[in-house]
């Protein structure tokens, strides 16, 4: 039983900042945001994606499923370039989703990914998978929607509005490649090991569980 | 208490003035341009001359800066100033006219109390008999701007111009956002002015109008003040307020954009050369989604949303961030870890 405990405590290594920087995105920013210019919109964008559990564990899920570092630029590309047009569309236009069922859609693209990459498919309906790339676009506008339907939930006054709304875009793009990096390293890494095949399952069934978890609560959220 | 009418109120026009801004919220030293519109509030019809302004004021960072008038410009019948904002806070801007003399026919005179909702002129000269009387007019014009420079608020906006007629806010409007209530006080001759007509506007009913308001089969009289050309054209829709016994109207925000008041008050003139002496007044300002962000939005707030605005129940976003009616990240991570952690022995015994 040894030998499964070095990876693990890699992987806990690896979490622990993720743990301590794992702040609530809270009224607070909106203080931030008051105060702090463009660049306070930079930081509450990269703070929402890196606490932001659900966008990082689709990710986490995208990313176990590809190999090679063009295939990771081309799927994380196609996954920014769905999220920026529905964040920085739809806080442009005003657009308001509730954000517990943006949410709770949310959860279900993880659900999604973890059944998808545990061949769910082809083991339930015996069907191949739909196209990855057009999927992660598709969960990518999805996942702007919940980022647009956060921002728009300060108060952003009207100066700047277009370049406010870039801002959280872009520090939204920086949390991702901080997150990103760890994620990849960890899963790249654990690939090398004879545990990975474990590792893939369990955390594949944890992606499932958690979309399953997340979605429940936040319908909870929602009818409460 | 404050009167609030239901229906609309189209008018046909005189020339109402406004300050305008292209934008209500400026950034801290920088250069901008504020617009003085004489006709309605989405459309100047001419311009003013230099010599008419008695007062332009600049109101900022606790001290009053008079403008010199050199710095006008005009363009497109619009008048132009070309300033620069001083440090962060409300700041106010206000222009008064030297006063006009105007010579109106008595159903243009009675048409323009009527469009202009000078209401209380009209029903008197329906009770004395004199509709038919013409009109020699003394009007002069007062007009007030407030704006935000940066993020953090001032008591500028509370500032007492001195106008003859004036609009006083009793709440900094950068301090609200669709929900909240503004109440204005009217000062005429620096006393609150009771039981009198504001018409309120904003830029969304003035776009909206624009598409879909037709004259009604009513006839465009063709009387303008400050215009040597004949005009016909309507204010937009605005809304009907009443001054309550201290002068004040209560107005519900409910929506974002700019927002703007007119008022006129007219009295009989003591002078044998005039009829009627006026006092026109109007006040802008724009509403943002918000700006403090300490006050919540709860079960417990007194207000309550228009239908056009955004809600604070169940379906709707509230300002207290997703996040804060949760359990923390952390617990979700921790909570993660142990499942994840868990499942890997799971497989690795199987495997």
């Amino acid at each position: 039983m040894k030998k499964p405990l070095k990876p693990l405590s890699f992987t806990c290594f690896i979490l622990l900042p993720s743990i301590l920087l794992a702040h609530d995105v809270s009224t607070g920013d909106q203080a931030i945001l008051d105060n702090g210019g463009l660049w306070s919109y930079i930081w509450v964008g990269a703070k929402h994606m890196l606490t932001g559990y659900d966008h990082l564990l689709f990710l986490a899920g995208v990313i176990f499923f590809i190999e090679g570092f063009k295939d990771i630029l081309k799927f994380i590309t196609v996954f920014t370039l769905g999220h920026s047009i529905t964040l920085i569309g739809g806080t442009y236009a005003g657009i308001n989703v509730n954000e517990y069922l943006i949410d709770a859609v949310i959860a279900l693209s993880v659900l999604y990914k973890g059944f998808e990459n545990l061949d769910g498919f082809q083991h339930l309906f015996k069907t191949k998978a739909p196209n990855l790339l057009v999927m992660v676009f598709g969960f990518g506008l999805i996942h702007g929607l919940g980022l647009s339907t956060r921002l728009q939930s300060f108060d952003m006054g009207q100066d700047q509005f277009l370049l406010k709304i870039i801002s959280f875009n872009v520090g939204v793009e920086l949390g991702q490649i901080a997150a990103l990096i760890p994620i990849i390293i960890i899963i790249s890494k654990w690939k090398e090991k004879p545990s990975y095949q474990a590792f893939y399952k369990a955390s594949n069934v944890y992606l499932i569980l958690a979309g399953m978890a997340l979605f429940c609560y936040q319908l909870y959220l929602y009818f409460k | 208490m404050v009167l609030a009418a239901l229906l609309a109120f189209v008018v046909l026009c005189s020339h109402d003035m406004f300050l305008k801004l292209d934008a209500y919220h400026l950034q801290p030293n920088s250069k901008a341009v504020l617009q003085l519109f004489n006709g309605t509030f989405e459309k100047s019809d001419n311009v003013i001359d230099r010599n008419r302004m008695l007062d332009v004021s600049l109101v900022g960072n606790g001290k009053r800066t008079a403008v010199d008038s050199s710095n006008w410009f005009e363009k497109n019948d619009i008048t132009f100033l070309n300033f620069t904002t001083g440090n962060e806070g409300t700041w106010v801007a206000g222009l008064s006219t030297a006063s006009r003399d105007i010579v109106l026919k008595a159903d243009d005179f009675n048409a323009y109390l009527k469009s202009d909702g000078v209401l209380e002129v009209l029903e008197n000269r329906k009770k004395t008999n004199t509709l038919n009387d013409d009109a020699v007019e003394k009007y002069a014009k007062h007009v007030k701007t407030i704006f935000q420079v940066g993020d953090k608020l001032s008591n500028d906006w509370s500032v007492n111009l001195g106008y003859p007629l004036e609009f006083m806010p009793l709440q900094n409007p950068y301090d609200l956002h669709p929900g909240h209530n503004l109440e204005v006080r009217l000062l005429y001759n620096g006393e609150p002015l009771i039981n009198h007509f504001v018409y309120v506007g904003t830029d969304a009913t003035a776009k909206k109008e624009e598409t879909t308001h037709s004259h009604d089969g009513e006839a465009a009289h063709s009387h303008s003040h400050d215009n040597s050309e004949a005009s016909e054209h309507q204010h937009p829709s605005t809304k009907q307020f009443k001054t309550n016994k201290e002068g004040i109207v209560s107005i519900e925000i409910n929506t974002q954009g700019t927002w703007y008041l007119r008022t006129i008050k007219m009295i009989e003139s003591a002078d044998p050369k005039l009829t009627h002496e006026s006092d026109w007044a109007t006040l802008t300002f724009g509403i943002g989604a918000g700006h403090n962000a300490d006050h919540s939005h709860d079960e417990v707030q007194e207000h309550e949303h228009g239908a056009d605005t955004h809600t604070h129940d169940a379906s709707t976003h509230t300002h207290e961030a997703h996040t804060d009616d949760g359990f923390p990240t952390y617990i979700f991570w921790m909570a993660s870890i142990v499942v994840l952690g868990l499942l890997f022995f799971w497989f690795n015994r199987k495997t």
